[in-house]
């Protein structure tokens, strides 16, 4: 591929885009929704990801112990416990520290617990926390059937409702950016299909004189890929300034922090955002192409 | 140089379009291939121009094995042929000189190339004061000069024109006859498919009359007859 065929697959590509521009604008804006509301689905499921990761890295787990183990027991347990696959961190409470914080908790009303420290009715416990959601159940199995372990209890319900909230988000945004994707390729089809088209005969004459099927092709396939790549750049601009607003306001208005700020969100999207774009716009062009280069 | 052997072509519905073709063209020759229509003069050129494949037999253009040729050399085997239409095909928002110069560019042909090339094949078809009009604001005849200075500039070995002159009147008719003869004074084979009649009668030049797809007579220095068998 020379230099002076290059140029002519740049010249050609965007001279087409210009004869067909209201086509053009058409693509490039239906490339836009659909990289936007792509954006925007990819926004909510890094903030739910943050979300949950800073949930999941509260959830313990609480193993109450037997009265009357020695405190050699206690530390066998503790060794036990902490040799189970997925740990990540183990604290001892004692009957004593359980009662002084059950009182804390209490605050003003402690008075009612007052007494009972002759003879502690709190159980002393270890509070266990993992690496993952995911391997909380295992974690809960095999500490229970521990010796010394009276009880074992953890945040089961909420555990399992962030896991399907954010598996729900996830097929959600996934068939709806399946459908939006497809859409922006009939639409870019259709669009290069016109300009195909309209330069039939000079696809006819470029046939008969030699030109290659991949001569005739590339100026179709720079005009999709640009078609492509201009819808993404403007989807990614439109999605910082609104995703900043968003998270002013809800921060201001409804007191929700925590949210990602719009840099991390464009980062962490900007590479597959542009190449979805790009391959939008090559298949588009590609699919149009084909039937005319059956010959 | 071209030649068929046994060649059969049938399209969807049984249509037969030619059957039992044979014939050989040597490299240098002049030859018109006429016929009513529907005769199959154009499928002729369409297979010889590997626009189409035939259902049976062999085609040899140039060396090439045309029948079993790769769909990827087809655009090189193309550009030993220069092709040249009744409607001329130029592209309406070139000038003369683009319109030539784009055989060129479509090869990947150097700039350099480009223009040594074009301005002498315009020169050679006598438009050269006409390189930067526009098709619409030529007469018939020169944009049928166009054309066939696009159809040379690659240097073609053999120079295929579809009734070159169907759209032309007689003397305009002769002017481009006399062009085509002229480039085959300078050793391009020369296949001409036509109803002309008279240009054909008159140049005594090979004839090969096809009448429902097979040829009913092959006559060096030969005259148009209408044949009905």
């Amino acid at each position: 591929m020379s230099l002076s065929n290059i140029r002519y697959y740049f010249k050609e590509g965007f001279s087409n885009l210009w004869h067909n521009r209201v086509m053009t604008i058409a693509s490039i804006s239906s490339v836009i929704a659909a990289l936007f509301m792509l954006g925007i689905f990819s926004a909510m499921i890094l903030n739910v990801d943050n979300i949950v990761s800073q949930i999941e890295s509260q959830i313990e787990i609480r193993a109450f112990l037997k009265d009357d183990l020695s405190e050699e027991n206690i530390k066998l347990l503790d060794a036990g416990i902490k040799s189970v696959e997925g740990i990540k961190e183990v604290t001892y409470e004692s009957k004593e520290q359980a009662l002084e914080n059950f009182k804390k908790q209490l605050g003003d009303r402690s008075d009612l617990l007052a007494g009972l420290e002759g003879d502690n009715p709190m159980p002393a416990s270890f509070i266990i926390k993992t690496t993952s959601p995911q391997v909380i159940e295992s974690v809960v199995n095999a500490i229970k059937g521990m010796e010394g372990i009276d009880q074992v209890r953890y945040g089961k319900d909420i555990v399992e409702k962030i896991l399907n909230l954010t598996y729900v988000i996830r097929i959600i945004s996934l068939v709806l950016i399946v459908i939006l994707i497809i859409i922006s390729v009939v639409i870019i089809y259709n669009t290069i299909r016109i300009t195909v088209y309209a330069r039939r005969r000079e696809i006819t004459i470029m046939r008969y004189v030699g030109a290659t099927d991949w001569f005739i092709r590339w100026p179709f396939i720079i005009e999709g890929a640009v078609l492509g790549f201009a819808g993404t750049i403007a989807a990614l601009a439109i999605l910082r300034i609104s995703y900043s607003y968003a998270v002013e306001y809800l921060t201001r208005s409804f007191f929700v922090f925590g949210l990602l700020p719009a840099s991390v969100v464009i980062d962490n999207i900007f590479l597959m955002l542009l190449s979805i774009g790009l391959i939008i716009g090559i298949m588009g062009s590609t699919l149009s192409i084909h039937r005319f280069l059956k010959v | 140089m071209i030649e068929f052997k046994g060649v059969s072509k049938k399209y969807s519905g049984n249509m037969i379009a030619l059957s039992n073709i044979n014939f050989f063209i040597d490299k240098g020759e002049f030859v018109f291939l006429v016929g009513p229509s529907g005769a199959g003069k154009s499928t002729i050129l369409k297979l010889i121009l590997k626009e189409e494949g035939p259902s049976s037999g062999e085609i040899l253009v140039n060396g090439y094995d045309v029948t079993h040729m790769k769909p990827g050399d087809i655009p090189y085997y193309r550009r030993k042929l220069g092709v040249v239409f009744q409607d001329y095909k130029l592209l309406p928002e070139k000038t003369v000189y683009d319109n030539v110069a784009f055989a060129l560019i479509v090869t990947g042909a150097q700039g350099s190339a480009i223009r040594k090339q074009v301005p002498m094949v315009l020169s050679l078809v006598g438009l050269s004061d006409k390189a930067y009009r526009y098709p619409r604001e030529l007469s018939g005849g020169e944009q049928q000069r166009a054309a066939i200075a696009r159809a040379l500039v690659n240097n073609p070995t053999i120079l295929i024109a579809d009734e070159p002159t169907g759209n032309l009147d007689p003397d305009t008719a002769w002017g481009i006859m006399e062009l085509i003869s002229e480039i085959n004074r300078r050793g391009t084979t020369v296949l001409v498919a036509t109803h002309a009649k008279e240009i054909v009668t008159n140049m005594k030049k090979r004839v090969i009359s096809l009448h429902k797809g097979n040829i009913v007579r092959d006559q060096t220095r030969g005259v148009y007859s209408d044949v009905v068998k």
